[in-house]
């Protein structure tokens, strides 16, 4: 089998004459924590779909070395999904769901399904309905990473969730997931606060995958230098990717290390990941290097 | 959740927070680090980040990778970072602070030396 996780090959998913994704490579190896951003309508859940088999791709893709429409039913024993649009009963009780998904999971676990919800403040008798938005996302959570599973797809989990909330959501799925073989894909909007605990990105806009890297070959490539008002056009003459203000001054962003003469006017600084998400996915429209 | 700047990559911020623990003496020369999978949820770091942070603690010497045991803090460690923060804050720090108090006025008998 292969050693990627995933493997996508110029793979689009059209619906109608539009393709929501459009023409993507990339791969995902095992033990990864990977980062699926871009904005409203760029593609991420559709891309999502087509890895867990509800959408019909083009080109090649392979998940877990299989095909997620001709094998779906294989591939969903070791692959969980939290989609957007997540919902749990509200009738139901904590307790009855893990009753539920024992008979309905060949590699679900009961029993680490409850020690993961000891980590939370949720019993096992509230009722769904009794619970708090950050409450049932984190049983949730608990329910599909009790699952043994490779890969775990999750498609903006923590929207709407408070700071709190988002923290232990993070706290369980680092603690209690990501043990150096299985990979998360994990679509949020929260670019700042999942930074840290990426190991890739993914990118797309309009479709388009526009960035697919380690964040340790992102700092390697890109390079940011906060620099002092007065040499800003020398800077803008060096074609940064983008310019934008940090504490105390002004700083450019670079593909690549630009020369010695523009480096030599800045500080070298983190380029941050928030910045290349501007850089990369900003509309024509809302351009923000003229200011 | 914790902060990071945007100077310094994270990894290396966080070899920098474990050294202020090891110079606190936590842990203690000889003993364990806490595991990798401790120190991402603790910091909320990817397990990658962590790995490079004690690689490079690993690398300057401070800490001893012994396989499938995890890290440990190098005998002597705790001492060597000592003198090294040591050095560090009379060759630089000092000269700074000196002309600062100067500035001020003030001398060595208007300074609490007893923490209260």
């Amino acid at each position: 089998m292969s050693e990627f996780l995933v493997e996508a090959v110029g793979l689009s998913v059209r619906y109608g004459s539009k393709a929501a994704v459009d023409d993507v490579s990339f791969t995902i190896p095992k033990g990864r924590v990977v980062g699926l951003l871009g904005h409203n309508g760029a593609g991420k859940t559709t891309l999502m779909r087509a890895l867990v088999g509800l959408a019909k791709p083009e080109g090649k893709l392979s998940v877990l070395g299989l095909s997620p429409r001709a094998q779906r039913q294989e591939l969903l024993t070791s692959v969980c999904y939290i989609p957007d649009v997540a919902i749990l009963p509200r009738w139901a009780r904590v307790g009855e769901l893990i009753t539920l998904m024992s008979g309905l999971h060949p590699k679900f676990s009961a029993e680490r399904a409850r020690a993961l919800l000891r980590r939370t403040s949720v019993g096992l008798n509230d009722k769904v309905k009794t619970l708090s938005k950050g409450m049932v996302v984190q049983a949730h959570l608990a329910l599909v990473a009790a699952i043994d599973a490779r890969l775990m797809v999750l498609d903006e989990p923590t929207l709407g969730l408070d700071v709190l909330s988002r923290k232990a959501f993070y706290e369980m799925l680092i603690d209690e997931w990501c043990d150096g073989e299985r990979s998360v894909l994990i679509s949020t909007h929260q670019v700042e606060e999942v930074e840290a605990l990426l190991s890739d990105v993914l990118m797309l806009n309009e479709g388009k995958l526009v960035l697919s890297t380690s964040l340790e070959d992102m700092d390697r490539r890109f390079v940011a230098l906060s620099h002092d008002p007065a040499v800003a056009e020398q800077m803008a003459a060096a074609h940064p990717l983008l310019r934008y203000r940090v504490m105390g001054g002004s700083a450019a962003l670079f593909d690549g290390a630009p020369p010695d003469s523009v480096l030599a006017l800045g500080q070298r600084v983190r380029p941050s990941l928030v910045d290349l998400f501007v850089a990369l996915t900003r509309k024509p429209e809302l351009d923000r290097t003229q200011f | 959740m914790p902060t990071w700047n945007d100077k310094f990559p994270i990894y290396q911020q966080l070899a920098d927070v474990l050294v202020a623990g090891l110079l606190d003496g936590e842990p203690a020369d000889g003993e364990a680090m806490p595991s990798v999978r401790t120190l991402a949820s603790r910091y909320l770091l990817n397990p990658l980040t962590v790995t490079r942070a004690l690689q490079a603690l690993g690398d300057s010497g401070l800490l001893e990778n012994r396989r499938g045991l995890g890290h440990f803090v190098t005998p002597g460690a705790r001492e060597r970072l000592k003198q090294a923060e040591r050095q560090r804050f009379l060759g630089e720090e000092w000269p700074r602070l000196r002309t600062r108090l100067r500035r001020l006025d003030i001398g060595a008998e208007h300074l609490q030396w007893e923490s209260k």
